[in-house]
């Protein structure tokens, strides 16, 4: 392949599809944290146990697959890769090799470039290996088979990413579209493995494997550059290698060169039938799909609302859907604003994620709400404080409150407060009139107080300025 | 004396003189009952068949001591029937072997019923041995990746028979060759086989490729007449490497199916005759080299102090300590053919090959009920005499047995004449779930 870019990255993936169950076994994926609690014959490699497939991750990774732009294999073949390694319970793992269930897919970044995906595949996770104390201090390690059996879809993508931002956000957009999905348990962590080579060592490849978790992707990522650049830079010949990446102390350290690459003795695993993946179990798959958030977005976009609106709501599938429902009663605009800042920020206030709410119950509160607003029965602050008190209390009564927190819409009224705040604040009021604008705010504060927040801020804004010239 | 009395006391002497077993049970087992299809038999089972809380090795050491927590699909069936499992039997360790000469570290070989310096044949070589010597109602629960059923069955001078692939679930089986490896009957006689064959036949979720096909009344096809069936001889199995007195007593047996009105003809089979042996040795040992890691001394079996080792190191010396020859020698050509480089042009090469002798076999099957040949090449050979052999020669004793278990199909001996005083067994093959022809020919044999 020929490459032009500083930096050439390729990447992949370890994503955790988020069934009830195992991959080839009935042991239960989530549940008791209690070590070695959650297996059986099959996820412990016990002599005379045989896996059987679980249909749900086939259904999974082909939606993923179909996500991804990619083509689905007419088969599904499952291989045994061979290695010895005590995390293993039958020291070779069930994946896939010579045909992976998704090939030759694709990914548009937002500067317009394609990232194209060489292969998605299924196979299952290792047990995990907990060594008491810490990695190098302990002298002995325990395993944990809990995890042993998982399903897990790795994503290959080809050497499109010049650079660890584009990697970054081609990260979001597939952890975005793994969430529209709902294959995948964001608690999960994502796994990568991932290909770096600089131009000025003529593109000499290292792999950096075990990064764990998003955000040391581009950590290791960047790392890896900048050491790959300032080696060529001191004279050093690179040659192509496998590293690990270690997280605590922020570096990557060698493995082994290519010369001793492993040697993994593929077979195709007889204990399991190669199953027939028929075009009606794709198309029901692909008729079934969600719309994905590109298309959201393009599709909020021609509400006419600001892009970065679109681009924010689009992303997180749950505030998509509640934009989508208040948006059939309610101005886009205003939604779209909304949603972005006023929902956002009382969810984080209450420490709720949007997908917790109960849209039945909320949503035409939220519609109550913002309609108050918008005819200027309420304030914008009486607004919000409506927003943050139903996603506090889904049974929260919004049309007594909206009773209750009525603007006074009665000019003399706040006229009346207006005068009663010029007179008592003189000091204040002449420094306004000295030049000091930002005074007005503090005035306006004080006449919302005698309103008893009722009032609308835009009107005694203007009230004061006329009062006051 | 109680039947289960009597049972034990005469497994006990029988094993003191001829080693059929590697353990036997003297307690109760869990879902044993008394009525059923097998009720009133005793029923040894192979010891690479799980038995839940009886000891199952597989016949190496490296498994001594590791008592199933799961019982096989067929063990379950076989009690839940009735029939009162007495012990695991002796075999080559894992199944690697045509004599059961190579069994685990610490474990007895088993000799024949008929001669005593003689072998069982193997690698279910404990099943035959024991289902000749018993007095009792006896079947046995053996199993064949690519004779080991048929192989001692003949020389040992009872019934066997290695049914279709899928036919018998594999649950609980220790695997050699996944994509090969059939659990199938033994019996004093063809009506005990197909009873047993009956009862563990049928699909099983457990195990994925369990194949979901109507069960026959198999022993119902006892005694059924064979007049206008038609049988073929496969003539390269009458020739180099057959000893021609056993050829003789095979000649006998196909007579006797023509004087009861069967049409006998002659085919060819150039491909599997060529190369069966070769593609089944490679994708035997492949599987088996994959199959056979997860024994590393960590979760069960043999375990021992791993103080100051680190894992390769402590898993190695598991393994080399435990595991005998013959395994070694399997892991390391198995893993040597799917290795980088070698694996096009043995493991790929083979499997391709494999299909085409399948079509081989089904293309006879279009216009015959059933083949016929000897089961095995020679008569059971005396340990003096399997100690010179090298291991290719070992090998090309499976030549006449590869080919039906490379294609998955039904095949079973019968005991048909003696030369020299042992059994010689003539060996029929059907189409894939036709076990029922083999039952109807077999028992015309009888």
């Amino acid at each position: 392949m020929k490459f032009t870019t500083d930096i050439v990255i390729g990447l992949e993936i370890h994503i955790e599809l988020n069934t009830n169950t195992k991959l080839f076994c009935g042991c239960a994926t989530k549940g008791s944290d209690e070590p070695n609690s959650r297996v059986c014959p099959v996820c412990l490699g016990h002599p005379g146990s045989k896996p059987v497939l679980n249909k749900k991750v086939v259904e999974f990774a082909t939606k993923l697959g179909l996500a991804m732009n990619c083509k689905i294999d007419k088969e599904l073949v499952f291989s045994r890769k061979s290695y010895f390694y005590p995390d293993l319970a039958k020291n070779y793992q069930i994946t896939q090799y010579e045909q992976p269930l998704c090939k030759n897919g694709s990914m548009k970044l937002s500067n317009g470039k394609t990232i194209g995906i060489t292969r998605i595949h299924v196979e299952e996770d290792p047990a995990a290996l907990v060594h008491p104390g810490s990695i190098h201090g302990s002298n002995y390690v325990l395993i944990d088979y809990n995890r042993s059996g998982n399903p897990l879809c790795e994503i290959v993508t080809e050497p499109d990413m010049a650079s660890p931002e584009e990697a970054r956000e081609f990260m979001n957009k597939l952890i975005t579209i793994l969430e529209y999905l709902e294959i995948f348990d964001p608690d999960a962590i994502i796994k990568a493995d991932a290909n770096v080579s600089v131009k000025e060592s003529g593109y000499i490849r290292s792999e950096i494997k075990n990064i764990t978790g998003f955000k040391e992707i581009e950590r290791a990522l960047n790392y890896e550059v900048q050491r790959q650049k300032r080696a060529v830079a001191d004279g050093e010949k690179l040659i192509q290698d496998t590293r690990s990446w270690d997280a605590e102390k922020g570096m990557s350290s060698r493995l082994r060169t290519k010369e001793t690459e492993d040697d993994y003795g593929y077979i195709i695993d007889p204990d399991l039938v190669i199953t027939d993946i028929t075009d009606e179990f794709v198309k029901n798959i692909k008729d079934n799909m969600p719309e994905l958030a590109d298309e959201k977005m393009e599709k909020f976009k021609e509400h006419g609302i600001a892009d970065d609106n679109a681009e924010i709501i689009s992303k997180n599938k749950d505030l998509a859907k509640v934009y989508e429902l208040l948006v059939k009663e309610i101005d886009a605009d205003k939604v779209s604003k909304w949603a972005r800042r006023d929902l956002m920020k009382a969810a984080n206030y209450h420490k709720k994620n949007v997908a917790d709410l109960d849209l039945e119950k909320v949503v035409p509160k939220f519609v109550s709400v913002l309609k108050a607003e918008i005819s200027g029965e309420i304030n914008a602050k009486i607004a919000f404080m409506g927003t943050s008190s139903i996603v506090e209390d889904p049974e929260f009564d919004v049309d007594k409150y909206i009773g209750d927190n009525k603007s006074q819409g009665d000019d003399s009224a706040i006229e009346g407060f207006v005068k009663e705040v010029i007179s008592e604040q003189k000091e204040n009021v002449s420094k306004y009139k000295a030049g000091e604008g930002k005074v007005l705010n503090f005035l306006v504060g004080q006449v919302m107080r005698k309103s008893q927040g009722k009032a609308d801020a835009g009107k005694i804004k203007e009230l004061l300025i006329k009062c006051l010239q | 004396m109680s039947h289960e009395k009597e049972a034990l006391e005469e497994a006990k002497k029988i094993n003191e003189e001829y080693h059929y077993l590697n353990t036997i049970t003297d307690k109760p087992l869990e879902g044993h009952m008394h009525q059923g299809k097998l009720s009133g038999y005793t029923v040894s089972v192979k010891d690479a068949i799980c038995v839940k809380d009886v000891e199952t090795t597989g016949g190496s050491a490296i498994l001594d001591g590791y008592k199933p927590v799961i019982d096989s699909t067929v063990s379950k069936k076989v009690k839940s029937q009735g029939g009162l499992i007495i012990g695991k039997t002796a075999q080559d360790a894992f199944g690697f072997g045509g004599f059961s000469v190579n069994v685990g570290i610490g474990k007895k070989i088993p000799l024949n019923p008929f001669d005593k310096e003689r072998a069982c044949g193997g690698s279910s070589g404990g099943c035959a041995g024991f289902t000749a010597k018993t007095n009792l109602k006896h079947v046995s629960l053996a199993e064949s990746t690519g004779g080991s059923i048929v192989c001692p069955a003949s020389f040992c001078g009872v019934v066997g028979l290695c049914p279709t692939y899928g036919r018998v679930s594999r649950y609980g089986l220790l695997d050699y060759g996944n994509s090969l490896d059939k659990i199938g009957p033994m019996g004093k006689n063809v009506k005990d086989t197909a009873l047993l064959l009956e009862v563990i036949s049928g699909f099983d979720s457990k195990e994925s490729t369990c194949a979901d096909v109507e069960v026959d009344e198999y022993s119902s096809f006892v005694g059924k007449d064979v007049k206008g069936m038609k049988i073929a001889l496969i003539k390269e199995c009458f020739g180099k490497g057959v000893n021609e007195k056993v050829a003789e007593q095979v000649n006998q047996a196909i007579e006797k199916l023509k004087e009861k009105g069967a049409v006998i003809e002659e085919v060819s089979l150039p491909l599997v005759s060529e190369y069966g042996l070769a593609v089944y040795y490679i994708l035997a040992m492949c599987e088996a080299s994959t199959n056979l890691a997860k024994y590393c001394g960590i979760r069960y079996g043999k375990m021992k102090d791993c103080t100051g080792k680190g894992f390769n190191e402590y898993f190695s010396e598991i393994r080399s300590e435990n595991l005998n020859e013959e395994s070694k020698r399997r892991i390391m050509i198995g893993t040597f053919a799917r290795m980088a480089g070698f694996r096009d042009a043995y493991y790929i090469k083979a499997a391709k090959i494999r299909t085409k002798i399948i079509s081989e076999y089904k293309e006879q099957f279009e216009k015959y009920d059933a083949l016929i040949c000897p089961t095995m090449p020679v008569i059971a050979p005396k340990f003096s005499e399997i100690e010179k052999m090298t291991p290719l020669e070992n090998y090309m004793m499976d030549i006449l047995t590869v080919g039906p278990n490379l294609a998955g199909l039904p095949h079973i001996t019968i005991p048909t004449g003696k030369v020299d005083g042992m059994p010689v067994g003539t060996m029929l093959i059907a189409d894939h779930f036709e076990e029922k022809k083999l039952v109807q020919l077999g028992s015309a044999l009888e």
